[in-house]
């Protein structure tokens, strides 16, 4: 019984076209054990994850499950071989209650909604462990809630193979240990387990062994306790690297970008940002945390112009900037960038060419009826040279590129403009720590310059080592400034979900509201 | 164990040029060839059939030219109907409103012509006409845009909802006999649409004893200007952001509503310059003056992939069709113009399926897969 594997693949080779997204690879997981799957963006763990789950079918190559050599041709091939798999993006029905959500998927439950199903699947998730009100609509749900649903569908199908697609990228650090208990309990009661994450200490926290990739191919296996974040940097990325995350410190200047008591309402109609006071000093980067979708969108489209608010002022150097056109916004040397889950929503025309991106924001400068494509030419080969983005040409359309290289070309674009304020949203969202770094170094650059950074970020240990200070949102309302160094991640996680209030610690200064503000220089 | 399915599909790189001009070849072949086993179970030759058809009927006939003559009398509305659609769904803007379009900007022409025929001369009419066709269809096409732009009403309905207001207003004139009706001929005492007055027809160069329409030039050069817009200008580059992703536009500073709005201005202007350029060549208004150009306009703008030159290409391959069975029937009496209508149908479907091979390919279990899993 020693050798028996849950799954075992062996010499997959899977090609999109001419490009070779697995070659050979092979990998294996026993039952109670915690595989982590690492590897850079592009590197194929999706696509082999994929295969696993009967989404894509491997060009060759064989898959054993429990010893068995068997082809998944469907998803539903893959549900009965016990095989769960919980994706990024959760692939849930909004308007439908927990339980539906559950019981839609079924094969045995039959064509009808029994009345029973709530009870049963209450019971079953309890047998587990979980906490779940199966009567709850999806759209109610806050993320960490829709995950554990998904993982309760998993299970609630039989699946004794349960692979998890970067489960915590969306996650506050309170909830990432509340996962990993349920992963380790799920462990315990044998089943075997593929975690695909980026975040090193994770990988050393949860799992037992790690499975690399690097360009399509398995590297090799190592376990967990002979690893460190170092030894498995290398290997993941070829060559030697260093981890550590600089945050120089630059002369500060005066506040260039001011925001009191802004007030912004989302989509809905709901208030977004609830009286939100902050300011950004040229050579300063100043973190933004909170869980996903407590306003940092709506703040990020507020400032470039894009949302009307409601109440509150927004001074640059000095002018007010409420009511202008996006256009206008721009001008002043504000650039927004966004990266939005899909990453190619806002900010980059997916099927133009990278030329054609570059001159997005500034096609309209040139006298004539003509756009010139020499000047987006010669921009985007310097951007290409100097971020170093993997691509065919700079005619290639940017939805061809991978994720890494797409954030690059945004980025590069909204440097090369020379802003005075950077607003950056979660611009590394997804991105392996080869090209984290590298977006670290660009960021760090532009401080040094004296630009003015806004970071929207998702993890806070990048948050800490980058930013000079942390800004903290729950539910649009600020918890507090807090500086980078002096924090800790539980403080930081508390603030996030509200149970900690810090922006009224010191009576004499609100958190938000810088004492050489420049606001008075405006007001009539 | 289960085994691989014998047949699966597999995305395939871009196909290289040779590839896609042989699958499309191929395509319109094998349309042809299904075309001949109907022609075949009529009891029509079908080589005869289509050496008429694809010759337009040309040698042996008596006045070779004007048949050429009435090619372009076709052709010219559907490029220019086929490009200015293919403007607007650049944008992924369904304007699905050619017909009514096209009806509106010949009714503009035409009550120019009948009000105005007999004060202006020739060349000044026709430019009048012109910009009366220009006017009356972009207003039209910026009405649903508007809509669109200040309500996100969906254009798709409503484009198509204003063919039938247009058709019908266009019927009402027809078939109204009244002193304010401009339209009809006032000799006749049955509503009959009159003629318009010399100087409102269009100008034709005669070369030989072929008389060249002056709309073929405008056409041509329409032609050239869009390409160069789409692809070199400002507008075009808007256009193409817009399309690709609205919110990235505005992100970028763009006024998107009034580059929808000039759009659709554009699109349905030239559409309905199109409608003037032919009432004017056929010297008066008819009830079924489009033909189906708005139509037919939108299979071409897709057919040819939205591309300028491939729109020019399959206009005049859909025309020859078109026209080319209209002659060839005359000889069989078995077969009328609607056998073209049921060959494009067939050739758009064979085109659809050549498409999937060329972003395709289909892979056989092969023992090669075997012996690898093994």
């Amino acid at each position: 019984m020693e050798e028996r594997y849950a799954i075992e693949m062996r010499g997959i080779c899977k090609n999109f076209g001419r490009v070779a997204a697995n070659k050979n690879v092979s990998l294996n997981v026993k039952p109670g054990e915690i595989l982590a799957l690492l590897g850079e963006n592009g590197s194929g763990k999706t696509t082999l994850m994929n295969m696993l789950s009967g989404i894509y079918k491997p060009d060759s190559g064989t898959i054993l499950v429990n010893g068995q050599e068997t082809v998944i041709h469907s998803p539903e091939d893959a549900k009965r071989l016990g095989i769960g798999m919980v994706h990024q993006h959760f692939k849930l029905v909004d308007v439908f209650s927990a339980a539906d959500n559950i019981w839609l998927g079924d094969e045995h439950s039959g064509p009808l909604l029994k009345k029973n199903r709530c009870d049963v699947i209450r019971q079953m998730a309890q047998k587990f462990g979980f906490d779940i009100d199966p009567q709850k609509k999806v759209y109610n749900m806050a993320v960490s809630e829709k995950q554990t649903l998904e993982i309760i569908k998993v299970l609630y199908y039989g699946a004794k193979i349960i692979i998890l697609d970067e489960p915590t990228a969306v996650l506050t650090v309170q909830e990432i240990d509340k996962l990993f208990a349920v992963l380790r309990r799920m462990k315990a009661e044998g089943h075997a387990i593929i975690i695909i994450t980026h975040k090193l200490n994770e990988v050393l926290e949860i799992s037992d062994r790690v499975a690399i990739m690097r360009r399509g191919e398995s590297i090799g296996t190592v376990d967990t306790a002979q690893a460190t974040e170092q030894l498995l940097t290398e290997r993941m990325v070829g060559r030697k690297v260093t981890l550590n995350i600089d945050c120089p410190t630059v002369e500060k200047t005066r506040p260039l970008l001011e925001i009191r008591d802004l007030t912004i309402r989302n989509d809905e109609g709901a208030t977004a940002i609830d009286h939100v006071s902050f300011y950004i000093r040229g050579g300063e980067i100043l973190g933004v945390a909170g869980i996903a979708g407590c306003g940092q969108k709506e703040l990020c489209e507020a400032i470039a112009g894009l949302r009307p608010i409601e109440t509150g002022m927004m001074i640059h150097k000095g002018d007010n900037i409420v009511g202008l056109s996006p256009k206008a916004i721009l001008e002043k040397g504000i650039s927004m960038s966004f990266i939005p889950e899909d990453r190619l929503g806002m900010g980059l025309a997916p099927s133009l060419s990278i030329t054609d991106n570059m001159l997005l924001k500034n096609y309209g400068e040139t006298k004539g009826p003509f756009v010139d494509r020499k000047s987006g030419r010669a921009a985007a080969e310097q951007v290409i040279q100097e971020l170093e983005i993997v691509t065919p040409s700079t005619e290639t359309p940017v939805r061809r590129l991978s994720g890494g290289n797409v954030q690059k070309v945004l980025l590069g674009r909204e440097i090369k403009s020379g802003p005075n304020v950077l607003i950056t949203a979660y611009p590394v969202r997804g991105l392996d720590i080869h090209s984290s770094y590298a977006i670290y170094d660009i960021l760090n650059r532009q401080k040094k310059d004296g630009v003015g950074i806004l970071f929207v970020g998702e993890d806070l240990d990048v948050m800490m080592g980058l930013c000079d200070k942390i800004l903290v949102l729950c539910h649009g309302k600020v918890m507090g400034v807090v500086h980078a160094h002096k924090t800790t991640k539980e403080e930081l996680g508390l603030m996030m979900t509200g149970a900690l209030d810090l922006s009224s610690k010191y009576a004499d200064k609100p958190a938000g509201i810088a004492r050489d503000s420049r606001i008075e220089e405006v007001e009539p | 164990m289960r085994q691989q399915p014998l047949l699966r599909v597999v995305k395939r790189d871009r196909a290289g040029l040779p590839v896609q001009a042989a699958a499309y070849l191929t395509a319109i072949l094998a349309a042809v060839l299904t075309g001949a086993v109907l022609l075949l179970i009529q009891g029509v030759d079908p080589l005869d059939f289509y050496g008429q058809m694809f010759t337009l009927a040309i040698p042996g006939s008596r006045y070779p030219w004007r048949m050429v003559e009435n090619y372009i009398k076709l052709f010219v509305p559907l490029l220019i109907v086929s490009l200015a659609l293919a403007l607007a769904f650049k944008m992924r803007f369904w304007n699905i409103g050619g017909e009514g379009q096209f009806i509106i900007g010949a009714l503009c022409a035409s009550a120019a012509a009948m009000k105005l025929g007999e004060q202006l001369p020739q060349p000044v009419m026709l430019l009048v006409m012109s910009l009366c066709g220009l006017c009356g269809g972009g207003l039209y096409g910026v009405f649903a845009a508007g809509l669109k732009v200040k309500w996100g009403t969906n254009e798709t309905l409503l484009t198509l909802m204003l063919n039938y207001l247009a058709l019908y207003l266009l019927q009402f004139f027809a078939e109204t006999k009244a002193p304010w009706n401009l339209f009809l001929d006032t000799a006749s005492a049955r509503p009959k649409f009159a003629r318009f007055p010399d100087s409102a027809q269009m100008l034709l160069v005669p070369i030989g004893p072929f008389r060249l329409n002056l709309s073929l030039v405008a056409a041509g050069l329409l032609c050239a200007a869009l390409f160069v817009y789409l692809k070199y200008a400002k507008g075009g580059y808007e256009i193409a952001v817009v399309g690709d992703s609205p919110s990235t536009a505005r992100y970028a500073g763009m006024r998107v509503g009034r580059i929808v709005l000039r759009t659709i201005f554009l699109s349905a202007a030239l559409i309905g310059l199109a409608g003037a350029f032919y009432v004017s060549t056929a010297g008066i208004l008819s009830a079924s003056v489009t033909n189906d150009v708005g139509w037919t306009g939108v299979v071409v703008a897709w057919l040819a992939k939205l591309n300028t030159l491939g729109i020019v290409a399959t206009s005049a391959l859909i025309t020859v069709l078109q026209y080319g069975c209209q002659t060839a029937s005359t000889s069989y009496p078995a077969i009328d113009a609607n056998f073209a209508n049921l060959l494009q149908g067939v050739i758009l479907f064979l085109v659809l399926a050549a498409d999937f091979f060329v972003r395709f390919r289909i892979v056989v279990r092969g023992r090669n897969g075997k012996e690898d899993s093994k």
